[in-house]
């Protein structure tokens, strides 16, 4: 595969790949379920520590990224059941906090590399192209698996709590259970990215998941629309691979996401999707018009 | 009617009070509602008729007092519990889910076996059964002909009508009405009023909120009036009108006097 | 005396947190807004503290300056930022506000350079026996100017026609303005004495470290949010407090707890702790 496409290509795609990942593990909370999440990052780290730490101390692979993304889930559903009791902004501040208190909690632990980290973590043992059709077959896994949750009943009763959650329950959706389910599974695949990654760059440090790596993962979600799939796969994949094609990007990141972000939300909250639906509209209009 | 008045009640309400602050909404409240009539909760505005739905579906808490469905005491029970066990609500101010179509809006309801465990709704996608049987509600109660509308574009008396097919789409077997006839129209409130009528006659217990009061005399089989949170009268429709402090509730002290 | 000293610092940390929280929880009190890029406006602050000092050597020039600027600013941030999106879904705003402070801090890295700035000649610095404390001067000042300047708050809001208006605005819009409130005029007073205040904390904060840098806004912040939710999302008594307890509980805590957290995960640990207890804040309204 590397002899095919080339190293940087291979490595350019495994990054897109996990990103990918995030982006949409992020989408069933945020955009399906209509939770909002500012502390993302947690979870992708409870994972990238769980999968990192088991396989340094010898667990194969498979099973250190299965254990990192139980990890995750357990972590999510923890802080999804206190999250419960807030909604809306006290939601958004409580998974802030989260995160903050996840590299609070890791940065003063020993046993975990504390600031410094988990470095040389084992190779996954697939070769850099094994581990990129890996990446991309998780995704698009993902991908298939987030477009029929949303056309399934779950999904249905997930548009009703995003919609109105008092609502929701007043046609016997069990708001709760369905919030808790979205965020376990949420929060699981963040884990699983989170172990792929921290197989793929083979070191972690608590900086790896900060507040801007949520908020990363966020725009992600924000720009391609909040919800529409493709939306979310097309803004992940380009926002994580476009300070690798414009090296001078690299220099200014933060500023491209965060005026892109406000920009989004300014002029065209429904993102990418909400665009692009809102530009097909207004052709399709124009045509009809058109004697 | 009077057959059915010695059976057990599926619905007993006893001591409800609910305090908003100063306000008392509700002050030890008791009534019951029989297996298979049509209730009308009348009183002025303020009396705490939608506060005593609220209370009954679990919007809110009561401060005290009991209420019992079908023998069984729900007072701590969250609203979808409720729901599954037999409410269904259409309220005074309509909720609908704004970012679905009318008809997605009563599937969703009509699909309540569906979405009853998250993991069995992940495994189904099929909805026309659902959508048939919204589309079913949606004429009974006249608005089949905007079912893929969205609900921003309607007007207040459809939204109302939407709001009581979704109740009815839960298969309730304790149907709450918290003025379903409120925008509509001379003929469409008489129209509906049948329709609540006719469900009735094939067995669904209702409870019907309105000020309408000429409609509730018309379809009605028995009255419990509310004042400033307190039951003032309970009783056959044509009694409890001529009553003189329900008189006096609606019309005034010296109106009330006047009749007695 | 290592509590007393652990309190005062506390104190001190507190008042900061109070000069940038206030401005924050009005924000919120009036849009229902967690503006998050008021840290940046709190970093703008620093800069034009540090830069005027340097320029002309007045101190109290500089924070006077620091304070309108940044008002003006935080003006018109509402006006071309927060206006055209408050009939929004209430995320969209923070999201942006995120966005928006993100950038804002990017900017102050490329205009400013990323290692900061310092006092040529850094005021203040004299240390001050107080009850048998080492104290800078500089602490003082933080300490005696936030009390100063949220008392000054204090009595606008109570005593001042303008401050009738406001809180009214703040109760019930839609009330004020059938009274002939201008509730377009009371924002954007808000923000910019929100602002103002924000600015003087980071003229102060630049006094305290003597440095300003590009991201000296992210952990107040986020810790300002948490404040805000601690002290009942609007209400700035409750603010007050939270921000001035929270100093309190850091400044022990980083000793007490310091091998299971960082000192700036307590605000956060605190955060959640109260929320599972009471969802709407410390001394928020049980409706909140
Ligand atoms: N959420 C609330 N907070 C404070 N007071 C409330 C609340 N809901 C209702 N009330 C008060 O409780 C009392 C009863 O109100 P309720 O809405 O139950 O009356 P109602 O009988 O339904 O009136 P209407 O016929 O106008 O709908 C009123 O005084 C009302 O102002
Ligand atoms: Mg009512």
């Amino acid at each position: 595969m590397v002899e095919i496409i080339g190293a940087y290509q291979v490595s350019l795609i495994t990054t897109m790949g996990i990103s990918v990942i995030l982006a949409l593990s992020l989408n069933l909370i945020t955009g399906f379920c209509g939770q909002i999440s500012l502390g993302h990052a947690a979870f992708i780290g409870a994972g990238a520590y769980g999968a990192a730490m088991l396989t340094t101390a010898g667990w194969p692979f498979a099973a250190g990224l299965a254990a990192g993304t139980a990890i995750a889930a357990v972590l999510g559903l923890v802080v999804g059941l206190a999250s419960l009791r807030v909604r809306h902004d006290f939601l958004a501040i409580t998974t802030m906090g989260v995160g903050f208190l996840f590299l609070g909690v890791v940065r003063q632990q020993e046993w975990l590399g504390g600031e410094m980290g988990i470095s040389s973590i084992p190779d996954a043992g697939l070769g850099k192209g094994g581990y990129m059709v890996l990446v991309v077959l998780i995704a698009a896994a993902i991908a298939l698996f987030s477009v029929h949750l949303k056309r399934s009943w779950m999904g249905y009763a997930f548009d009703a709590i995003a919609d109105d959650e008092d609502t929701a329950r007043m046609v016997g959706v069990d708001a709760a259970r369905y919030k808790l389910t979205a965020f376990a599974m949420g929060t699981g695949l963040a884990g699983l990215g989170g172990g792929l990654y921290a197989h793929d760059v083979k070191f972690i440090a608590p900086d790896s998941f900060g507040f801007i790596e949520s908020i990363t993962i966020l725009s992600m979600v924000v720009i391609g629309g909040i919800g529409p799939v493709w939306g979310v796969i097309v803004a992940a994949a380009v926002l994580s691979v476009l300070p690798f094609w414009f090296q001078f990007i690299e220099e200014y990141k933060l500023l491209l996401y965060g005026g892109l972000l406000f920009a989004v939300m300014r002029f065209s909250p429904g993102g990418l999707a909400g665009f692009v639906a809102g530009f097909v509209a207004k052709h399709k209009r124009r045509r009809a018009a058109a004697p | 009617m009077t057959a059915l008045s010695n059976t057990a009640g599926l619905l007993e309400i006893s001591g409800v009070t609910v305090r908003f602050g100063g306000v008392t909404a509700l002050d030890d409240v008791s009534f019951a509602v029989n297996e298979g009539e049509l209730l009308g909760l009348i009183g002025p505005n303020g009396a705490g008729k939608t506060t005593l739905l609220r209370a009954i579906t679990g919007v809110i808490t009561p401060g005290g007092g009991s209420i019992r469905l079908a023998g069984r005491d729900i007072t701590g029970l969250p609203i979808h519990a409720r729901v599954r066990l037999g409410l269904g609500l259409s309220q005074q101010l309509v909720r609908p889910l704004r970012s679905m179509t009318v008809i997605e809006n009563v599937a969703l309801a009509a699909g309540h076996a569906r979405t009853l465990s998250p993991l069995a709704a992940l495994m189904v996608r099929e909805r026309s059964a659902e959508r048939e049987s919204a589309l079913k509600f949606l004429d009974m109660v006249g608005i089949a002909e905007v079912a893929d509308g969205q609900p921003a574009n309607l007007p207040l008396g459809t939204l109302k009508r939407l709001e009581v097919a979704r109740a009815l789409a839960l298969e309730p077997r304790l149907l709450l009405l918290d003025e379903p006839l409120a925008g509509l129209n001379h003929v469409e409130a008489a129209r509906m009023a049948d329709t609540i009528a006719a469900l009735n006659k094939d067995g669904l217990t209702v409870i019907l909120i309105e000020h309408n009061l000429s409609e509730v005399l018309r379809v009605c089989s028995r009255l419990v009036v509310l004042d400033n949170g307190r039951r003032i009268g309970e009783g056959e429709p044509r009694a409890v009108m001529a009553d003189a402090t329900v008189r006096a509730a609606y019309l005034g002290r010296e109106a009330g006097d006047a009749a007695a | 005396m290592l509590a007393f000293e652990l309190f005062m610092q506390g104190l001190v940390q507190g008042s900061i947190y109070a000069l940038i929280a206030v401005g924050l929880t009005l924000v919120y009190g009036l849009l229902r807004i967690l503006h998050v890029a008021h840290a940046g406006l709190f970093t703008l602050g620093g800069y034009i503290g540090v830069l005027v000092t340097n320029a002309t050597g007045s101190l109290a020039l500089a924070l006077l300056t620091a304070m309108i600027a940044v008002g003006f600013v935080g003006m018109a941030l509402y006006r071309f930022c927060y206006q055209p999106i408050l009939d929004r879904p209430p995320y969209v705003a923070l999201i942006a506000s995120i966005g928006l402070f993100i950038a804002m801090e990017e900017i102050f890295r490329i205009i400013f350079g990323p290692y900061g700035l310092s006092y040529t000649a850094p005021p203040l610095q004299a240390p001050i026996i107080l009850l048998g404390m080492n104290l800078k001067a500089a602490e003082i000042l933080t300490m005696v100017g936030a009390l100063i300047l949220i008392g000054g708050l204090g009595v606008l809001a109570g005593r001042t026609r303008t401050g009738i208006a406001w809180r009214a605005t703040v109760k019930d819009p839609q009330m004020a303005e059938s009274f002939g409130i201008d509730i377009v005029k009371v924002r954007y007073l808000n923000f910019f004495i929100g602002s103002a205040l924000a600015a003087a904390a980071g003229v102060m904060v630049a006094l305290l470290n003597n440095l300003v840098e590009p991201t000296m806004g992210s952990v107040p912040s986020y810790k300002a949010l948490a404040i805000i939710v601690l002290g009942g999302l609007g209400n700035v008594r409750g603010t007050l407090i939270a921000s001035l307890a929270l100093g309190v509980i850091e400044s022990f805590g980083t000793i007490y707890l310091g091998f299971l957290l960082d000192r700036d995960a307590i605000a956060f640990a605190f955060l959640i702790l109260v929320l599972m207890i009471r969802p709407q804040g410390l001394v928020g309204r049980s409706n909140g």
